[in-house]
Order: C-alpha cells, then sequence, then structure tokens
C-alpha cells in the first residue's frame, strides 16, 4: 500500500495551504494598480533661502503623461530650468488613462497632490469651466518670452474657452491621410492634395491586394481610438452625437439621424472591403506596424505619425507622401489634440508654476531640445509653434511632413467641425462634454462589433441611440 | 453527601467549561488585529459603497451629491447593458469553471499515476495559474490569436484555411480560453489533492474482486472526490465571476465581452464619472459573491477536519 489516509491527510493540508496561499498571491496581482514612477528632478540645485517673492528652493509636483516627449524633459529639466530658477520639479509620470483619472479625481475633488498638471484639449475647457483651473492669461499676455502669439492659433481656441486659456500646449497634433507614394503611383494613381472620402474610397479598392490592404482605419473601441477617426468623418458627413440646447447643454441624441447611418455605413464597409486585417482591433499602434511592415498602402490617423514613418529606423522611409483629412461635406476634417500643462486652482505656488510652464511650453524650450536631446530636432515636440515650422534646422530634420503637418494643424475645424449646431465646442473629434467619454466608449464597442462582424450597423446604432440618450436633456 | 459530590462535579464541570472558553480566547487574542483591520479595509468601504449607491454622484460635471433613495436600484434590470453583462459574466463564469474543472480532472488522473519526470511535468502544469492576468491576456491576444503575427493563425494559414481574427470575431470564447487556460492547473491541483487522498485498500479490494478502470473511476473515484470538484468550482466562481484583467487588455469591452466589473469600471472611473449607479452595480455583484462565498465556506468548513468543542 503506497500511501494511507492519514499520511495522505496532512499532504491534504500542505496542497490546501499552498493553493490558499497561491490564491492570495493572484488576489495580491489582480489589485495591483498602474504603475507610476516619480522622478525628482534638479536634486542637485539646492538654491538660497531669501525672503520675498523669490522662488528659490520651492518644489513643485508636476503630472505628465507617459510619452517620449516628456520623458525627455524630464531629463533636461535639471539643467535647463532648476539651474536658472532655483525650482525644483517632481514629476509623476503616469500612463493616459490614469493621469486622466488621477487629474480628474484630484482637480475636481480638491486635492492638493500637484502643482501643474497635464491635460488634454479634452479636459482644459472643462475644467476651465468648473473653476478648477487658472486662468492662464493672467501671466502669459505679459509673458515676452513666452510669446503666445507664436502659437498655433487652433490650439489655443482648443484650449481656451470665452473665459480663459485653461493650459498652455506642450505637444500637439493633427490628422491627416499617409499613403505610400510607390503604390499609388505603380498603379497611376495621383493623390489630391486634399482628397474626398470618395476618392480615398476608390483609390483604397485600386490598391487592395491580398498582400497588402487599401487603407489602416481605428477599429479599436474607445472613445481616442476608433472615436476619434469616427467622430472626423461623421462630422465631415454632415452627422452629429447630439443637437445643442439653447443653454449649450446636451439635446437630443442624433445616432438615429440619416447622416449618422451615412457615415456609419461608409466606415465600416470601407474598412471591411479595403481595410487592414483585423480591423476591430486597431489602433494607432497596430496601424504602425502594419504601415511600416507594407501591409497597407494608405493610412489616416494623428500626423504624429510621420514622424515615426520617416525615422532613421522605419523600413519605409521616403517612400511616403501625405495629404489632408479626406472631406465629403465640410471643407476640413482633420482633428485636432493637444497635450498641455495646467495649473490647477489647489497650486501651492501658482507663479512658480507659470514659471514652469512658461518654461516647457515657451518657444526657448524647443530650441533647448533640438540642440540638446539625443534624438535632435526630429524629437522635439511637435505642432504647438509656428516658430518650430519657421527654424531651418527643423525643417531639414522633418522635410518630408513638416509643411504637411502645419498645414493639418492650421486646417483644423476646432470651433465649427460640422454642419450642424452641437454642445461642448470646441471639439473636432469629440463632443467637449463629460458625458462623452462614457458614450464614446461604449458606442464605439458596438461599432468596433460591427466592424468585426459580430452584430448588424442598424443593432450597432440603435444600441448607440440608447445609450447617448441616456444623457439627453430636455430643451 | 450524594447531592454535595454532584454540585462539586457540576461546579468543576462549569469551571473547566470557563477554563476551555477563556482559553479558547486567549488562542484568538492575537487574530483580534488583524479582524479589526480587515474589518476597517472591508466592511466599512462596503457600507460606505451602499450609501453611495442611495445617491446621484457625479464628479464631472460637478454637481452635490444627492439622495436619491433607491432610484439607482430601479434602473438597474430595465437597463439592456447591465442585463447584457450579467449574461457575460454568467456565460464566462460558468463555462470557464465547467472546461476547467473538466480539463483539471483529465490531467489530475495522469498525473495521479508513477511516470519519470512527473514532479517536473506537474510544476511545468502548474505555471499558468502563476501567470499575471494581464501578461496571460497579453499573450494570448498577440501572439497566439493575432490574425498577423498569432501562432493559431500561423498554423491555420500554413495548413490552408484562411487566419480569423479570434478575439474580434469571438470575444467571449477568446476570453473563455484564456480563463480556461489559467484556471485548469488550480483545478488540477485540488482534483489531485482528492485523489491522492482516496484509500488505496479499497481501490484494491475492487480490484482484485474484477472491477474495470472504467467502474473504479464511476463508483469509487468520482464519488469521493465530489467534495473536491465542488470546492474547485466554487473557488474559481468566486474569482472568475470577477474578471476584469483579460477583458480590459484583449477586447476593452464590448458587446459580448464586457461583464459586469467591466461595466462597472465604465460607468465609475473608466468615463462614466456616474458613481452612484455604479455603486449601485456593485452593490449587487458583492450580493451575488456573497451568496456564492457563503455556499463556498460551508462546503470547505465540511471538508475541513471539525474543531473539537
Amino acid at each position: 500500500m503506497r500511501r494511507n489516509w492519514s499520511g495522505a491527510g496532512s499532504r491534504t493540508w500542505r496542497w490546501m495551504t499552498l493553493l490558499l496561499a497561491l490564491g492570495l498571491l493572484l488576489a495580491a496581482c489582480g489589485g495591483d494598480d498602474s504603475a507610476s514612477t516619480t522622478t525628482t528632478a534638479g536634486d542637485s540645485s539646492g538654491g538660497t533661502t531669501t525672503a520675498g517673492g523669490d522662488t528659490s528652493n520651492v518644489t513643485l509636483k508636476v503630472a505628465i503623461v507617459d510619452n517620449p516627449q516628456m520623458q525627455d524633459i524630464a531629463t533636461l529639466t535639471p539643467d535647463y530650468f532648476t539651474a536658472e530658477t532655483g525650482i525644483n520639479i517632481e514629476y509623476t509620470v503616469l500612463d493616459e488613462q490614469t493621469l486622466r483619472e488621477v487629474t480628474t479625481r484630484d482637480v475636481g475633488a480638491g486635492g492638493q497632490q500637484f502643482d501643474v498638471v497635464m491635460i488634454g484639449m479634452y479636459e482644459a475647457p472643462q475644467f476651465g469651466e468648473n473653476g478648477w483651473l487658472y486662468d492662464l492669461d493672467k501671466w502669459a499676455v505679459d509673458d515676452a518670452a513666452y510669446n503666445k502669439s507664436d502659437l498655433i492659433p487652433a490650439v489655443v481656441s482648443g484650449l481656451s474657452t470665452d473665459t480663459g486659456f485653461w493650459a498652455s500646449p506642450f505637444y500637439a497634433e493633427s490628422s491627416f491621410t499617409m499613403y505610400r507614394k510607390d503604390v499609388l503611383d505603380a498603379a497611376g494613381i495621383t493623390m489630391p492634395d486634399k482628397p474626398t472620402w470618395d476618392d480615398i474610397a476608390n483609390i483604397a479598392a485600386q490598391v487592395d491586394t491580398d498582400q497588402m490592404a487599401g487603407i489602416c482605419l481605428r477599429g479599436k473601441p474607445g472613445w481616442g481610438d476608433l472615436g476619434a477617426a469616427f467622430t472626423t468623418v461623421l462630422n465631415t458627413f454632415g452627422g452629429t452625437w447630439w443637437l445643442a440646447n439653447a443653454d449649450g447643454s446636451i439635446g437630443a441624441a442624433q445616432v438615429d439621424q440619416p447622416a449618422f447611418k451615412d457615415a456609419l455605413t461608409f466606415y465600416v464597409n470601407l474598412v471591411d472591403s479595403y481595410g487592414e486585417d483585423d480591423a476591430a482591433n486597431s489602433s494607432f499602434n497596430e496601424c504602425l506596424t502594419q504601415f511600416k511592415d507594407g501591409k497597407v498602402a494608405m493610412w489616416y490617423d494623428a500626423t504624429v505619425a510621420a514622424g515615426l514613418l520617416e525615422a532613421n529606423d522605419s523600413p519605409v522611409k521616403g517612400l511616403n507622401g501625405y495629404a489632408l483629412a479626406p472631406v465629403k461635406e465640410t471643407a476640413a476634417s482633420g482633428w485636432l489634440w493637444s497635450w498641455a500643462l495646467a495649473i490647477p486652482q489647489t497650486s501651492s505656488n501658482p507663479d512658480a508654476a507659470w514659471k514652469y510652464v512658461s518654461w516647457a511650453t515657451g518657444p526657448d524650450y524647443l530650441v533647448t531640445a533640438g540642440e540638446n536631446l539625443p534624438g535632435g530636432w526630429a524629437a522635439v515636440p511637435p505642432g504647438t509653434r509656428q516658430s518650430l515650422y519657421a527654424n531651418p534646422n527643423y525643417q531639414e530634420a522633418a522635410s518630408a511632413f513638416a509643411q504637411k503637418t502645419l498645414d493639418a494643424m492650421l486646417a483644423a475645424p476646432i470651433d465649427n467641425p460640422g454642419t450642424t449646431p452641437r454642445p461642448g465646442l470646441p471639439g473636432v473629434q469629440f463632443v467637449g462634454v463629460p458625458e462623452f467619454q462614457d458614450t464614446g466608449t461604449r458606442c464605439t464597442e458596438q461599432f468596433s462589433a460591427a466592424i468585426a462582424g459580430n452584430i448588424s450597423i442598424d443593432d450597432a446604432l440603435s444600441a448607440c441611440q440608447a445609450i447617448a440618450s441616456e444623457y439627453s436633456t430636455g430643451g | 453527601m450524594e447531592q454535595n459530590v454532584e454540585t462539586q462535579i457540576a461546579d468543576r464541570a462549569a469551571a473547566h467549561k470557563a477554563r476551555v472558553r477563556k482559553d479558547r480566547w486567549i488562542r484568538r487574542l492575537p487574530l483580534l488585529p488583524a479582524l479589526i483591520f480587515t474589518i476597517v479595509i472591508t466592511q466599512i468601504p462596503f457600507v460606505m459603497n451602499i450609501w453611495f449607491s442611495l445617491t446621484e454622484w457625479k464628479i464631472t460635471p460637478p454637481v452635490p451629491r444627492a439622495w436619491t433613495g433607491l432610484s439607482n436600484y430601479a434602473t438597474l434590470f430595465t437597463n439592456t447593458f447591465f442585463r447584457s453583462a450579467v449574461w457575460v459574466t454568467a456565460l464566462m463564469t460558468v463555462a470557464a469553471v465547467v472546461l476547467s474543472v473538466l480539463l483539471g480532472l483529465g490531467i489530475a488522473m495522469l498525473l495521479d499515476r508513477e511516470f519519470f519526470g512527473r514532479s517536473v511535468v506537474r510544476t511545468l502544469l502548474i505555471t499558468p495559474f502563476l501567470i499575471m492576468p494581464v501578461v496571460a491576456g497579453l499573450i494570448w491576444k498577440d501572439q497566439i490569436f493575432h490574425s498577423l503575427y498569432g501562432v493559431l493563425n500561423w498554423i491555420l494559414t500554413t495548413v490552408g484555411f484562411h487566419s480569423i481574427a479570434f478575439v474580434s470575431k469571438m470575444p467571449t470564447w477568446s476570453i473563455i480560453t484564456v480563463l480556461v487556460w489559467q484556471w485548469t492547473p488550480f483545478m488540477m491541483l485540488i482534483i489531485l489533492a482528492g485523489l491522492q487522498s482516496q484509500p488505496q485498500d479499497i481501490l484494491e479490494a475492487a480490484r482484485v474482486d474484477g472491477a474495470s478502470a472504467w467502474g473504479l473511476f464511476r463508483n469509487i473515484t468520482l464519488p469521493g472526490l465530489r467534495p473536491y470538484l465542488e470546492l474547485g468550482a466554487l473557488l474559481g466562481s468566486i474569482y472568475l465571476i470577477q474578471v476584469f484583467d483579460h477583458i480590459k487588455v484583449m477586447t476593452g469591452g464590448g458587446p459580448g465581452s464586457t461583464n459586469v466589473p467591466y461595466f462597472v469600471y465604465q460607468r465609475s472611473i473608466g468615463g462614466g464619472w456616474d458613481f452612484g449607479q455604479a455603486a449601485a452595480y456593485s452593490t449587487v455583484v458583492v450580493v451575488a459573491t456573497i451568496i456564492l462565498a457563503t455556499y463556498g465556506l460551508r462546503l470547505l468548513g465540511g471538508l475541513l477536519p471539525k474543531e473539537e468543542g
């Protein structure tokens, strides 16, 4: 007999203990929050304490988004900001979703965690109107080094409302059409400078093969993924998410209107017929990979992609052409997005915070970055200032796409994106109301399922109409 | 005299009882901080959550929190999206538990035999359970299911089929597959513990009497394994009812993959910012989990040797 009851019993106990321990371990793993890192820049500079409004020996807490340009500024801060001003900067780097949650809770609920927060173009007007932020014009108009008039006007509009200029742009992008010039040339096709969506559909049909899809479009759920790309199409097809009430609040949902159906039907059919593989699961990164791999001939997405396609390690470097965002019934349809620095009302030292914002988003930082970053001028945060596009060093580094990017930025219809009145302006690829996050994300889940072929376009539309109607108010 | 002896005995018995009770408390005393800690970090938030669920509370746009009574619960069951999330939760939990118990049973039966390298094989089989859910979700999505770069589709296209975008086309079953992959080792461990505690003499006696292998399994092994199967299924259900990570990284939600916990996330910090409504949804999940857990704990209580006295 190999085993007996009592021996097996104690073994069972050991097994049980192990299992419980494993269970706890699993629970602990499951509860793990998104990673965040805190780095202190400028600990080298002590700075002597003096009386009055002197800012030396001040430490500011800054929350920033986890992207390469922001990591760059964290490395440059000690030598080029703290050494000059004596202000220490303590960065908290968060991924986009976590940053959004943290800043909304911190700024909105009156926490005092941060002196400067990075927010997007979606949040800035809303947070400002909620009374959560300082109006930066308080300092910006008198700050010659900051030079507000150098900022690209559409970007300033997107970050402002009638009552203030709420956040200073650090990085900005629009959307445009990218295409493989060699592939279109071989097919004898010329891309118009300002293509229509019908042109794009025709070209996609002609260049689509088994090895190479005609076009890459976002299909992954999320108000900032499929939601952004689709909303620009919706705008130019004459549709909108909601009507606006007389007081600017959200009116009746417009998802059941013909223009919305036309836009969604066009988008789904285009991507299903000539789009990339597994479109329902693709967004910026997936399309970037496929474009670099030569698996798609065209791509409609953020202007920032051009810098990656023309980078030295890109297999398609020099093969690409760029055109404005495709239109249907409007004159322009490109989106506008910016990551921008704002000063919450709870900031412990708003004057010192402005010094930092003015430095980080000022024209001189672009030169500092271009001259000192390992990536050189190509790694400079783009899209915010006209002086960057006039700089010969930048023009040389970004010759393939700099002009087209600037054209797209200037054309973005930030205050009037569609053909109907709507709530939540400024905003192109989103509706600038808090309710859009939820509506956009849950509706794009339905649209994504329609792209995958799991549900019909009509079912997706009626589900989305129900979601959007949850937020309609009478008027 | 006799009376006296009886009272003496009774007194002594009472004293003994009191001492036993005191001993028991002394033994429990060190656990008290843990108990208080548990109450502070789990029960108080839960009571607050119930309070939130009775209010209308949105952070953005900022409006004052207002008492609304049970209205958050009233809209709960008429909401088609909540109903669909409940259905996805039920399907995902039941399918993943049943499949992983069946697979776990099969693998445990194989592992119960002596063979060369058994402990190595056992360790390797456990590893999926030790992998973090986010990592498991990403590996399956990007390296196995992916329509261009996935191993599964490479096999399909190599033998001449078209590639399939598994996660997009079959979101529910793709996630269930990953859950089964992760939870089969857990079930296997529990069932293996049950198998190894089988009385060998009974099996031997049955074998001597000429019972077939299937007969042995059907009439002796399986009834003996019942409490282990039930335990595995219940613990699995309690965990799987709250699956979140896999959904977040594989599909990011959608019809067919948004379960109740993911729906609660979306309605609150995931963009809805409607904490009152989200609190009502999560209260319902907690109640459902408590019902499951109560059965589970009762079963655990029956399985472990009883505390004396």
